[in-house]
């Protein structure tokens, strides 16, 4: 997607400023303001339960920078991506929970932080190995072996192995307190935003980025025509593996920090369902575009919970309702998808993009 | 020996059936170019339907001869609602609509029947084993493989000597020609949806016979996509073979490797299989091998 076009009479005078992430006094000024209503806005006037959901929106934001970078960006669709997401947050507790750790670094609660480098690089050199068929194979038949890791992953290694670690049987509990950066022990909602706000900012930094340099460029051409790319001189599966580990990175620390939020973890948490769901995500938000992920997340996790609120008052007369939220979720995450793809095909970024030239040319558009 | 012989029979009694389901696949592939990930959900309705004829006291032919009814209506439904107006999007688009439809049927299987386990009761197929000189095999098996056999002979009778199954072929080879020649390619396209359908609805139906109806059979109507990409995802007789074989290949993975790497083995081997045939042969045994340009 383009970028947006600025207001009229605005004019660069040297490389610096063209290249600039923020062009205009105007954009720095919203950038404050954004940063400061969720430093202080958010924390302030939201409780435990507003606090639960920006949490859960954070981690949609992060599991779906890596989906949105491989199919938005590089052109390689992933519908397992749900499974780099359990190898970040399985490698987390373990080392959490096995690793003999030296006395000071529990005591300074370096261990989490620490383990969350770990689980992103492990999850990284995960993902480049099912993406070692991304060489030889694209369009579907890549999504067919993107599948296959999440099965083999998930519901076989996982389930099968992982879990057996220390003899927990299926689900390894986090007893609290174990998750602790520096002095904090992470244990509520607020402290677990702040994790978050933290996370999404550095991960959105490095993909905006990323995606200015030459690597990203390489795979936006990789996108748009591999073939073309390999004439232009690209490394094209050097620059493949590339994406699936960065995109593995990124679904490391996704998994890894969601860990700070749960009191257990099992496989039943990243099950092949929320792959989809990640791609339903950016498919959303709009394909190709860092603000459609967050607005994927936002709107996905915002709707589900209204329809939770509104089948609520429901369930008086009707008690199976709630019971069966989760398949009224599905069916309707379903619906939504497909809404989208048949009548708003460019997603909610597209609409924003829109509205954000119109104020900006206005009065005269042209 | 003996263990040989009996998993090298379930596997092809069972893969029958997914040969069965991924004919439907491969139908809508060659006819629309739509690939479909929500053929397990097909089965799961197709089964569901059936399932809850059968328990109000209709005969178990007349329960399945109504849900390929209600599944050729269901077909047509999908494909003018849902993907007519996809015709000539991008493959992800396509792709993640059937994710969708996929997420609808699921989800709307759930709400409506629930997610226990259901039996067809009574039994439809005697549990009394068939001894074949020196193998057993379950009636069921043994049911199951002759209606995927014979439906399977209906619908490719039906694709060579009937005048829709000709326009169908037509479509299916050149989409252009065939439109020059009057032959509707909505038409073609809706027939495609409706016959995958009842084919998935049948495969459903046997699949339940089995082990009892729950949602983990949708999972195995997900099967049919190693079993089509073994068999290239353009072919007819590559989806019957394929089928088979990956109901081979799942069974002694099940009966062989289950020693040295205990746990679901089952499952994962068919996909774990095909990711690696992918490295080798990426067009399948019999799939058309297309030369790009830029």
């Amino acid at each position: 997607m383009a970028t947006t076009w600025l207001p009229c009479g605005v004019y660069h005078e040297n490389y610096t400023q063209d290249h600039a992430l923020w062009q205009t006094n105007f954009i720095r000024g919203k950038m404050l303001l954004l940063a400061l209503i969720l430093f202080f806005g958010i924390p302030y006037i939201a409780d435990s339960y507003v606090l639960s959901i920006c949490n859960l929106v954070g981690y949609t934001i992060l599991g779906a920078l890596g989906v949105q970078l491989l199919i938005g960006f590089c052109g390689q669709i992933t519908l397992g991506h749900a499974a780099f997401l359990a190898v970040g947050a399985y490698t987390s507790t373990l080392l959490i929970l096995e690793f003999p750790w030296p006395k000071f670094m529990i005591d300074w609660g370096l261990a989490y932080p620490v383990s969350i480098f770990i689980a992103a690089l492990v999850s990284g050199i995960w993902s480049v190995l099912f993406g070692l068929p991304s060489a030889r194979v694209k369009g579907f038949y890549l999504i067919l072996t993107t599948m296959a890791a999440q099965f083999i992953t998930v519901d076989f290694i996982i389930t099968q192995y992982v879990s057996q670690v220390g003899g927990r049987g299926q689900a390894f509990s986090l007893p609290p307190g174990t998750i602790k950066i520096g002095p904090w022990v992470i244990d509520s909602n607020l402290k677990v935003y702040f994790l978050m706000l933290f996370l999404v900012i550095i991960c959105v930094v490095a993909m905006v980025n990323l995606l200015r340099s030459r690597t990203g460029r390489a795979w936006v051409a990789i996108r748009d025509n591999d073939i073309s790319a390999e004439v232009m001189g690209i490394n094209v599966i050097k620059y493949k593996l590339l994406a699936f580990f960065v995109a593995g990175c990124i679904g490391g620390v996704a998994g890894a920090f969601w860990i700070s939020n749960l009191a257990a973890i099992s496989p039943e948490h990243f099950p092949w369902f929320w792959s989809l769901w990640l791609v339903g995500v950016i498919l959303i938000g709009g394909v190709g575009s860092i603000h459609g992920t967050i607005f994927g997340s936002l709107f996905m996790v915002v709707i589900m919970e209204l329809l939770q609120l509104a089948v609520m008052p429901l369930a008086d007369t009707w008690p199976k309702l709630l019971m069966d939220f989760l398949f009224i979720k599905e069916a309707a995450f379903g619906l939504a998808i497909c809404a989208f793809m048949i009548f708003e095909p460019n997603g909610i970024a597209y609409r924003w993009w829109q509205s954000k030239n119109f104020f900006n040319l206005w009065p005269f558009s042209y | 020996m003996e263990l040989f012989l009996m998993t090298l029979t379930t596997g092809i009694l069972v893969g029958g059936i997914y040969a069965l389901v991924a004919l439907g696949w491969v139908l809508i592939y060659k006819c629309s170019g739509v690939l479909n990930l929500a053929m397990g959900e097909m089965t799961l309705i197709g089964a569901y339907v059936s399932l809850s004829f059968y328990s109000m006291g209709v005969p178990f032919l007349l329960a399945l001869l109504f849900s390929l009814i209600i599944g050729f209506f269901l077909g047509i439904l999908t494909e003018r609602i849902f993907l007519d107006k996809l015709i000539g999007e991008p493959v992800l688009t396509v792709i993640m609509v059937t994710v969708g439809l996929s997420f609808f049927f699921k989800g709307t299987v759930e709400f409506i029947w629930g997610t226990d386990t259901q039996v067809f009761t009574p039994a439809v197929f005697s549990i009394e084993p068939i001894h074949i000189g020196p193998l057993i095999v379950g009636q069921v098996y043994l049911w199951s493989f002759f209606a995927a056999i014979l439906l399977l002979v209906i619908f490719v009778c039906f694709f060579k000597y009937t005048r829709w199954g000709l326009a169908m072929q037509a479509t299916a080879d050149d989409e252009m020609a065939a439109l020059s020649l009057g032959v509707s390619a909505r038409f073609v396209y809706a027939m495609a949806w409706s016959i995958a359908f009842m084919a998935a609805g049948v495969g459903g139906t046997l699949l339940g016979n089995i082990n009892g109806l729950n949602i983990s059979v949708g999972y195995m109507g997900l099967l049919v996509l190693p079993a089509v990409v073994l068999g290239g995802l353009n072919s007819v007789p590559g989806a019957i073979v394929g089928g088979i074989a990956i109901g081979i290949l799942q069974n002694f993975a099940g009966a062989y490797l289950d020693r040295y790497f205990p746990g679901a083995v089952k499952e994962i081997a068919p996909f774990v299989f095909m990711t690696i045939f992918l490295l080798f042969k990426p067009h399948g045994l019999w799939g058309w091998e297309r030369i790009e340009r830029v």
